[in-house]
């Protein structure tokens, strides 16, 4: 695989707002969810590394600072709900969703073990999932149900404005975006104007067997998504303060769905991973490198 | 003759209108009960909702898959959906969907409109004939197949108020309407219509009125024929399939669909495990159909009242002595 120079495609980048003691927290919670999910596959033996690293400041953002959760009461009908729709990449989300205390971290050993609790493959029997995957490109036509549903079951707030009882966030892939669905889904969110959805697309350039772009041009991806009338952000999706200031943007927003183009690097954070590693086995010297890159 | 059957079959009606007559008392009893169509012809409920509920139902355009995923969500963010497409593309285009929503349990209500072999002039692109097949393999699913306008409501009632996946087949024609209104309905309970001590014949979906004439005009040649109607295709009644089995100890089975993993297939697995009988299976058979009314496709591929009456006789020949 070649590395690609995601920089290039960036049509706007925010500038940093928030308290840099923040960030700093945040940035190194990222770098302990690498850990965990490091580990996590050193008991199954193997995983999805790479798409597992690029989507750790998403993770970190969503469920660390920006969502409202409550880790204790995973099944509060008023939770904002996240739905990985990339749901192979599920040892990240199981690693924040451990690390936030949905569920005891002695929990990750069980990992892709038979009879586990933490199955391959996000799945809703854990808690804190809300969406069981697997089947690519099937998570966004997810969460616009979801969207729907919390509009229907809107509240007003102290200042008579009317607002969904929660919003929904799902994470989808590049290469998943070479589906019929996802457009399916996407149209519609456009047409019904959900607003309380914010998609993030983790944009690591990479599929399966090759780079996303060899594969399946999905470029020019924000004017499609423009197209479909949803707001558009781009941002850097390993830089937490930029992350952040897309969500709150897109929060904002009340006419209509947004979508945050992250701009990732596979197997992001681990040098000899970057742009190399997609599913793989977890040799030896391979956790040796990240354990020493990650401390 | 049960008490549950009308004395004749003078009036006919077609399955949906029973389905929208529940719809329309859903929308009132359950503000969380939602109709959502893939651009999918709308009965009464249509004008009702959108009168009245205009927020609960949603026309998702000409994309199954998506309206199957959204239902989902629908369900795990506390609605009751039913979702209404032409039964060839729930199956075609959107199993991995259906799959997904069983796995995961949601109370999603899937009409299956248009089902079967029956499906007037559409022709083979639009007839359905692998849809139980494909269906009963699905863990959490639950299977109903009501035979006539006013089963067809109670069976949509009884869904919204089960907590999990039903999946209903609504044939497409008019049908006679067999039932008296306060006939009783249970998931998972086979009704029996008839009874008989020389032959079975276990049916299901929109060949019911013709099951029950052809039992008519065996009755006069002596022949007692016991008719049970499987509405609920999974979970099957297997106690009533093995009772009724030892009572007569020879089995017809009907269906507007391939009998290859059908009702046929389904009872056949049973029996052969428990007490193999003589069987003979009237579906349709390893084909795919034509453009044509129910009749003459009935006549074509062998699933009409004299076959059913030919079937019997024979299968009764291949008894035990």
């Amino acid at each position: 695989m070649t590395s690609t120079n995601f920089e290039t495609h960036f049509t706007e980048v925010i500038k940093v707002s928030h308290d840099p003691e923040l960030i700093i927290k945040l940035e190194g919670k990222a770098k302990l969810l690498r850990k965990h999910t490091i580990e996590m596959i050193r008991y199954a033996g193997k995983g999805w590394i790479g798409g597992s690293f690029s989507e750790a400041e998403i993770f970190t953002a969503l469920i660390f600072h920006h969502m409202q959760i409550d880790p204790k009461n995973p099944d509060w009908p008023e939770r904002d709900r996240l739905i990985l729709s990339k749901a192979h990449c599920c040892e990240m989300h199981y690693a924040a969703l451990g690390e936030a205390g949905y569920f005891p971290k002695k929990y990750f050993s069980t990992y892709g073990q038979f009879g586990g609790m933490l199955q391959a493959h996000s799945q809703r029997t854990v808690p804190g999932v809300d969406y069981s995957g697997g089947s690519l490109g099937t998570g966004l036509s997810f969460a616009v149900g979801e969207a729907i549903a919390a509009k229907l079951f809107s509240r007003k707030t102290s200042d008579g404005t009317i607002v969904p009882r929660n919003r929904v966030y799902c994470i989808i892939g590049d290469g998943e975006c070479d589906g019929g669905q996802i457009w399916e889904a996407a149209l519609s969110a456009g047409h019904h104007k959900l607003s309380n959805i914010t998609t993030i697309i983790d944009r690591n350039r990479y599929q399966s067997t090759g780079a996303v772009d060899s594969i399946m041009e999905i470029e020019p991806l924000s004017e499609k998504w423009r197209s479909f009338l949803w707001n558009v952000i781009e941002v850097d999706g390993h830089d937490i303060d930029q992350i952040l200031n897309g969500l709150e943007a897109a929060k904002k927003t009340s006419d209509k769905p947004s979508v945050i183009i992250a701009n990732t690097v596979k197997g992001k954070g681990v040098p000899s991973f970057e742009n190399r590693v997609h599913f793989s086995i977890l040799t030896d010297e391979m956790y040796n490198e990240a354990m020493n890159a990650l401390t | 003759m049960s008490e549950f059957l009308r004395e004749s079959f003078n009036e006919s009606k077609t399955m949906y209108s029973g389905h929208n007559e529940a719809l329309v008392e859903l929308g009132d009893e359950n503000p969380d009960v939602l109709i959502l169509y893939a651009d999918f012809a709308q009965g009464q409920a249509g004008p009702y909702y959108r009168n009245k509920y205009p927020d609960r139902i949603i026309n998702m355009g000409i994309a199954e898959a998506n309206l199957m995923t959204v239902a989902a969500g629908l369900a795990e963010g506390g609605k009751i959906p039913f979702t209404h497409c032409h039964s060839i593309f729930a199956i075609g285009r959107t199993y991995n969907q259906i799959r997904q929503i069983a796995f995961d349990k949601y109370n999603v209500n899937i009409i299956l409109c248009n089902t079967g072999m029956f499906w007037d002039f559409m022709g083979a692109s639009h007839q359905v004939i692998e849809e139980i097949a494909a269906l009963r393999a699905l863990p959490n699913l639950v299977l109903l197949s009501p035979s006539d306008a006013v089963e067809a409501k109670k069976a949509s009632k009884a869904a919204a108020y089960l907590d999990g996946p039903v999946a209903i087949r609504l044939a497409e024609p008019e049908t006679p309407i067999i039932y008296h209104d306060d006939y009783h309905f249970e998931i998972g309970k086979a009704a029996l219509l008839r009874e008989g001590k020389d032959v079975t014949i276990a049916a299901t979906g929109i060949l019911m009125s013709k099951v029950l004439q052809a039992a008519k005009i065996l009755e006069k040649e002596k022949i007692d024929v016991q008719v049970l109607n499987f509405h609920t295709i999974k979970p099957l009644d297997t106690e009533t399939i093995k009772n009724s089995a030892r009572e007569t100890g020879a089995i017809v089975t009907v269906e507007d669909s391939s009998v290859i993993g059908g009702l046929g297939g389904s009872i056949t697995e049973i029996l052969s495990e428990n007490y193999p009988i003589p069987i003979h299976r009237i579906g349709v058979r390893d084909v795919f159909g034509q453009t044509g009314n129910m009749e003459e496709l009935a006549t074509e591929y062998n699933m009409n009242i004299t076959d059913i009456i030919k079937a019997t006789r024979n299968v009764i020949k291949k008894k035990r002595k």
